[in-house]
């Protein structure tokens, strides 16, 4: 095994050590996952509420494509894949407002890197358990989500969508290096992923500039890609769609790579 | 072999200066006025390896700027520095592997889970062989006496019993340079002095060196052979600490808890002590280069009526502003 390789071995278990402790101690907050879910069950009823009324009820009507059981479950999906996103920009902010950046710039391990175990950790258990929840609901009220491969297609984008949601959070929460507040740059990012991500509404049914407008964007890519493809399984747009994700993620992390590069230099670590 | 070496190390910060009151906010928010803060001002400094060394100052001196500038975690703004062979701030990871890091005010342990869990997090990160981290977690369970609480979620601890997890934490790689910053803050006279001698017989037997900042005038005595004042950002003073603790550290302070309806005005006067009365007892200041703290307490005994007697040292920024003192006369 030659140097390069050996490197990026030791990475990977030292990624995998971080994820493995990041999930046994995210198992403590019991309260928030409580929380959470019921914040999902009670979003996901007055959604369908509201769709249930746009239908009129039809569950055969369709509209830009979608029926009232897509239209559910692709909110179920976008719905899971927000809610799994742990607070990197507050943790982050937080990290150099106390200083506690500095036990993470101790380790021999990358600063990214750490922050990338903690978040694949922590959202993937969420979004299992906000899968089971949101079905829970759904399943009830607009039947079985048989989507024939939908659901290979929506794991295989998913963990895509969320490297995407890691990237563009981590770009946000090192803006904390600069700024030391990025609560107003998060509140952005957070409400472009709610419009032009997909989240309350498919791209399908948005205006047709807009949709031109979203192409070029990174945010389709952490929600509607994953979410569309649940309910309208299509094996050729998969393959763009993971190349799209593919193209985004080099792109996001190269930008993360040199701000972190940038931003350390200029950091100053709080406190004693 | 030199453990690290600084020259001109120095740095500064930009602060925003804004005036008091809702128009200072104003016109801070539209002209922003920046100021630039000397935090450190080119430092020089060896450090050879094995070497215990005391890095004083007050409050604001920038031992703590130094500290993160020599482990990687800050740039400076100019001069150089080489610890262990190793530009910190250009080979941060590669030097991680080398050195450790005891921050007495931040916890690297997960506070949710035992201490054991991050020593095995530890043992991943650092890349250690299986059967060498066996063998080093063992030793130092055992000398630290963790093995009660090692099963303990952290969160349950008490401080003292979670610094000696952190300092534990901070041996476990094998560092050949362990920085300290303030490691007994906070614990108790005891602890403080358990964790002391630990420190201590870690540099003994595996000549770690360490490099320390304190306010407590007992980590330096106990811990140190070597110490350095910095003040306004650069070095004051370098010398050993016998010969710190001769020239400034030989001064003890008892401390009395008179008996109800004893009357300060009338204790007694003893020989190269000096009283200081405060409302919750009585200070007595022993010069012990004229007494012992044994004559003292003997000539106490007796003649004074009290229900407690604390023997302390003075506290650092007393010694500190003492030499200050020193500094200022001899200049």
């Amino acid at each position: 095994m030659d140097g390069e390789s050996k490197r990026w071995t030791a990475a990977g278990r030292k990624a995998a050590a971080v994820g493995r402790i990041a999930f046994r101690h995210q198992l403590a907050y019991k309260t928030d996952f409580a929380m959470r879910g019921f914040f999902l069950l009670f979003i996901l009823f007055v959604f369908i509420q509201l769709w249930s009324a746009a239908y009129e009820g039809d569950f055969s009507k369709s509209i830009s494509g979608f029926t009232l059981k897509q239209i559910v479950w692709y909110l179920v999906f976008t719905e899971a894949l927000t809610l799994a996103a742990p607070p990197l920009c507050y943790r982050i902010e937080e990290e150099v407002k106390n200083g506690d950046v500095a036990i993470r710039l101790i380790r021999p391990q990358s600063y990214a890197g750490y922050h990338f175990s903690v978040f694949a950790s922590e959202a993937l258990t969420r979004f299992i358990v906000h899968l089971a929840i949101g079905s829970a609901i759904a399943w009830p009220f607009v039947g079985p989500p048989a989507f024939g491969y939908g659901w290979l297609g929506l794991l295989a984008l998913s963990a895509g969508a969320l490297t995407v949601t890691f990237l563009l959070l981590m770009l946000v929460g090192l803006c904390a290096f600069w700024v030391e507040e990025t609560s107003g740059l998060y509140f952005v990012l957070q409400k472009l992923q709610f419009t032009i991500g997909g989240m309350l509404l498919p791209i399908d049914l948005m205006p047709e500039w807009l949709q031109r407008v979203c192409a070029w964007l990174p945010f389709q890519a952490a929600l509607y890609f994953p979410a569309r493809m649940g309910v309208h399984f299509d094996a050729a747009l998969l393959a763009k769609q993971l190349a799209i994700q593919i193209g985004w993620i080099v792109l996001l992390a190269l930008a993360v790579s040199r701000m972190y590069r940038r931003g350390v230099s200029k950091l100053h670590v709080n406190g004693g | 072999m030199l453990a690290l070496q600084t020259r001109g190390l120095g740095k500064t910060f930009r602060v925003k200066r804004k005036e008091a009151g809702l128009s200072g906010s104003f016109r801070s928010f539209w002209k922003p006025n920046w100021e630039t803060k000397e935090a450190v001002r080119g430092i020089d400094l060896t450090v050879r390896e094995g070497e215990t060394v005391a890095f004083l100052g007050p409050n604001g001196a920038g031992k703590s700027t130094t500290i993160k500038m020599l482990t990687g975690i800050l740039h400076p703004s100019f001069g150089e520095a080489e610890v262990l062979g190793l530009t910190p701030w250009k080979e941060r990871e590669r030097l991680a592997y080398r050195i450790g890091a005891v921050f007495g005010q931040k916890s690297q342990l997960w506070y949710h889970l035992p201490p054991i869990d991050t020593f095995e997090l530890i043992s991943r990160i650092y890349e250690l062989q299986r059967d060498e981290y066996v063998r080093r977690k063992d030793e130092l369970i055992e000398r630290f006496e963790l093995g009660p609480y090692l099963h303990t979620p952290v969160r349950k601890l008490s401080l003292g019993e979670r610094m000696r997890c952190e300092i534990a934490a901070s041996f476990l790689h094998g560092p050949r340079l362990l920085f300290m910053d303030e490691p007994t803050i906070g614990l108790d006279a005891v602890v403080k002095q358990r964790i002391r001698e630990l420190i201590r017989e870690r540099n003994r037997v595996e000549g770690t060196t360490v490099f320390l900042t304190s306010h407590d005038a007992g980590d330096v005595e106990t811990l140190c052979s070597r110490a350095v004042v910095i003040h306004h950002g650069g070095v004051l003073v370098d010398e050993p600490v016998e010969r710190m603790k001769r020239e400034v550290l030989s001064r003890k302070i008892v401390t009395l808890k008179l008996t109800e309806g004893a009357d300060p005005a009338a204790l007694p006067l003893i020989a190269g002590t000096r009283w200081e009365t405060e409302e919750e007892g009585c200070r007595l200041a022993v010069d012990l280069k004229r007494t012992t703290i044994e004559r003292v307490l003997s000539e106490l005994i007796g003649r004074v009526g009290f229900t407690d007697v604390n023997v302390e040292d003075p506290p650092l920024e007393e010694i500190i502003k003492h030499i200050y003192g020193m500094k200022g006369e001899a200049d």
